[in-house]
Order: C-alpha cells, then structure tokens, then sequence
C-alpha cells in the first residue's frame, strides 16, 4: 500500500508542477461548456462531461507515456505491476474530482430544472473511466501521437455517432449521453440503469486491459531467474 | 588563490586520485612548508590542484588499491547469452559470473552488444538463447532516462526508497550521502533542470540506495568531469569492498587493471571474461 501511494503521490507531484498543462486541463472543459450554452443548455452540460472525460482521458495518455521509461527501473526497485498502474489511476482519479467539482458547481449554480445527482454521477463515472482509457493507450501504443489520434477519435465519434444506435453503444463515454438525457429531460430510469451498466462494464473492461499492457510490458523476462530480493 | 582553499583542493584532489590518507597528509603538509617558506602563490609554485594531485599520483605508482576483501557467493551469473535484432547477431554464446566482492567490467566497441548484455542481465531485455541467475536485490543505472523530468532530486530517493521498503527520511540521508561521494549537493532543482552530468549522478545514486547486491551500471559517468569520474570509480571499489557485485559498461579502458573480470564483447558477439 505504501508503495502504490508512492507512487500517486508522485503522480500528483509531477502533474501539478506542469502549470500550463493544468490550466489547459481546467479550460477546455469550459469551453465545451460555454460552446453550446446560449441556444441549448442540456447540450452543454452534455458536452463539459465529454469535455472532462477527454482532457482526464489525454492527460493519463501522457501520463502513462512520459512514465515509460522510468518503469522498468521501479519494478527492478521492487515495484509490483500492479502498484505502479493503481498508483497513477489513483492520482488521476484524485485530480478529476478536483477538476470535476468547480463544474458540477457551476451546472448547480447555473442551471435550472435538471437532476443534479444524476449530473454528479456522470462526472464521478466520467472520473473513473477516462483515466483507465487513457493509461489503457498509453500502455498499448508506444508514443504519444498515435495515443492522442486514437483518443481524438474516440471523442469525435462521441460526438457524431447517434446515441440511440447499436455502434454507439461501443464507445467508452456512451454512459455519459444516456445517463445526460435521464438528468436533463427528464426521461425514465432506465436510461440512468443503462448508463450506470455501461459504465461499470466499460470501466471493468478497461481496467482489465490495463492490468494486461502492464503485465506483459513489465513482465520478468523468463530467461532470468532471480533467487531472493525481487518479487 | 590562497593558500588555504589551494590546500584543500589538493587534499580532495588527492582522494580522488586515490593517493592513500598518510601519504596524502604528507604531500599536503610538505606543500604548505614549501608555500610558508617561498611565499610564491601555490598556481605558480605547483599549478592546479588536480594536474599537481595527477602527478603526486603518478608518481607514486598510481592510486593505492585498498585490502581486497575475499569473493563471496555468486551473485550474477550469466550462461551462453545470445541475442539477435532481425538477421544481425548482437550477442552469440556470452558468459559471466560474478561474485559478490567482484568487479566485472563489459567492454567492447560501439554497437558491440555492451548495453543490450546488461539489459538482458537485469532482465529489461529478452534473450533469444541462454539463462540468467541473479542472487539478491539489482541497482539499474541505464545509460541515460531512467528519471523523471519534473520530481526534485529528494523525490527520486523517496520514490526508488519505497520500492526497497527504505523509509523516506532515510533514503534521503542515504540519497544526499551518496550524492556527496560524487561531490554534488542535490538542491531544490527539478531533474529536467540538471545538466547531462548531475543527471547522471542522480541516476548512480538510485542504483546505489537501498544497498542492492548486484549493481548493473551502463556507463553511467556520462558527462561527468574527470573529478568526478575519478569519483564514480572510488565508489564502485567502495561497493566492491562492501560485498557487492558490481558489473561496469564501459567504453574507458583506463581502469581496467583495476577490475577483477573484464567481458570483451568485441570479437564478433562471443564474450570473452578474462
């Protein structure tokens, strides 16, 4: 347990010290807020979710890659895999909900006649998910570039794709729209159950593949047999 | 400069240059008589303090090798290693034990397979034949990476600490110990911040903490001045005399009757240890 927050600890650290990254990270959304908030205001809310998602989403892509490198030198440390993927889940998850809660209270101050639980459960999904995808592409992709264009993807078809069709139902952020039209007209809870379903499934997927890119990447190679002192 | 700071230098220089503590005491006071009596300035009676500690050195026979302590157990063991990159043989049947006590040193031209042996010995890298056998917890010193840009020297102890179940505030006094047998005094500077050199001392400090038996360090004096090359060296014999087996990449032949294996990987891929 030490070790894992360790390592979120200095997760944290070296994210917080990347100024320009985090204003950027707390701007974006804001303008996906403020984008569509004269003509619709359900679709921005809509829209600052998948905003927050997306700017978790690229900042654990970046975090996962610049933390390569150093990687291999942890687990010779005495590092598990395990500890050095939850450990930066962990910080990114914390920095969400730092980032998520000026705009849930900007939506409660801001909006009127939406269901601010069912919002606050978008955001705290949005928060548990977008970190794992974006360290699942960093772990499966080797630089940074081919990360973002696969994650620049994700979101754009999130944006494009119809919500009620099959194909939709694929993407990482689905739960996002579905749960977003239960909190903003009002529908039926199904739609709230079919988003919380998805989420738990996409987020339990993606923490599997995860835990697999690590695993492999950071195996012991079996050609070493180390008698005491590693594990 | 004056007398005193001159003098000091020359006593540092001296260390680093391996003269022995009495001889060293009696080249410095013999000097300090000679600057008393003459009254020249010690840059024009004797030079600078590191070319005048090269020639008391030199002198003398080279620097003085400390009491050899005896070779333990094997600590890392190497059997028949090869490996290839698509159609070009790397490294074909390579061999190396080393004991605990026992200095190795890799050698061999650029491209020759030096770096890619020690990843497969710390297994970093695979092997397409052969087996390793490591005794004991490894410090990895790579060639360059190995930080992180934006934590500050006392963060990468901390965090290379934890993984050896170091306490903090105890690998930081180690950290700053063994940063100062490198002559560098880690400060409040982000690693991205550090030149070439004081990264790499950084890098050595992280292999070192925590006391693994077996240090694996690929060339790792990389920008450091000849002060504190000299010093990178008296900290490996240090690790030797305290037991622990330590394996050097290096492209220096200078130290090299200095060691106690030298692997040549220059003769096609197929090591020699001698």
């Amino acid at each position: 347990m030490n070790q894992t927050m360790t390592i979120a600890e200095m997760t944290l650290r070296e994210t917080v010290r990347r100024r320009g990254v985090l204003v950027l990270l707390l701007v974006l959304p804001l303008a996906f807020y403020l984008g569509r908030r004269g003509d619709h205001l359900g679709q921005s809310i809509r829209f600052v979710c998948l905003g927050l998602a997306w700017v978790l989403s690229a900042a654990a892509l970046f975090v996962g890659s610049s933390a390569r490198s150093l990687e291999p030198r942890l687990r010779l440390s005495g590092y598990r895999t395990h500890q050095l993927f939850l450990g930066r889940l962990l910080a990114l998850w914390t920095l969400g909900l730092l980032l998520s809660a000026p705009y849930f209270l900007l939506i409660r101050f801001d909006q009127h006649n939406v269901r601010y639980g069912a919002i606050a459960v978008i955001m705290l999904l949005g928060v548990l998910v977008a970190p794992l995808l974006g360290l699942a592409l960093s772990a499966l992709l080797p630089r940074d570039l081919e990360g973002m264009l696969v994650l620049m993807t994700v979101v754009g078809l999130q944006m494009i794709l119809d919500p009620a069709g099959n194909a939709a139902r694929l993407l990482p952020f689905w739960f996002s729209r579905e749960i977003g039209t239960y909190a903003i007209d009002h529908t039926s809870v199904g739609y709230f159950d079919r988003g919380l379903l998805h989420a738990a499934v996409t987020a339990l997927l993606l923490l599997v593949l995860v835990a697999v890119a690590f695993g492999v990447r950071l195996r012991r190679r079996p050609h070493v047999k180390i008698v005491g002192g590693l594990s | 400069m004056r007398h005193e700071i001159w003098l000091a230098a020359l006593t540092d220089e001296l260390r680093r240059h391996g003269v022995g503590p009495d001889l060293a005491a009696h080249v410095v006071a013999e000097a300090a008589g000679h600057l008393r009596d003459s009254g020249e300035p010690p840059l024009r009676a004797f030079g600078p303090p590191s070319a005048y500690a090269a020639a008391v050195a030199d002198s003398v026979g080279g620097p003085a090798l400390s009491t050899r302590s005896s070779v333990g157990p094997v600590r890392l063991r190497a059997v028949d290693i090869s490996k290839r990159y698509g159609r070009r043989t790397v490294l074909s049947g390579v061999s190396l034990t080393v004991h605990a006590g026992q200095v190795a040193a890799v050698v061999g031209a650029n491209g020759s397979g030096k770096s890619t042996f020690l990843r497969i010995c710390a297994g970093l890298v695979g092997a397409d034949g052969g087996h390793v056998e490591l005794h004991g917890t490894v410090g990895y010193c790579p060639q360059a990476g190995g930080t992180a840009d934006f934590l500050l020297a006392e963060e990468h102890f901390a965090l290379i600490g934890a993984g050896r179940g170091v306490p903090r505030s105890a690998a930081a006094r180690e950290g700053a110990r063994r940063a100062a047998a490198l002559d560098w005094v880690p400060g409040d500077a982000q690693a991205r911040h550090l030149s070439g050199g004081t990264r790499q001392k950084l890098n050595l400090v992280l292999a070192g903490l925590g006391d693994p038996e077996v240090l694996l360090l690929d060339e790792p004096y990389q920008g450091f001045d000849r002060g504190t090359y000299l010093d990178f060296w008296h900290e490996v014999w240090r690790w030797r005399d305290a037991g622990r087996a330590v394996v050097v990449v290096t492209h220096l032949l200078n130290q090299l009757d200095r060691v106690d294996i030298v692997l040549d990987l220059s003769a096609g891929g197929a090591g020699v240890a001698a």
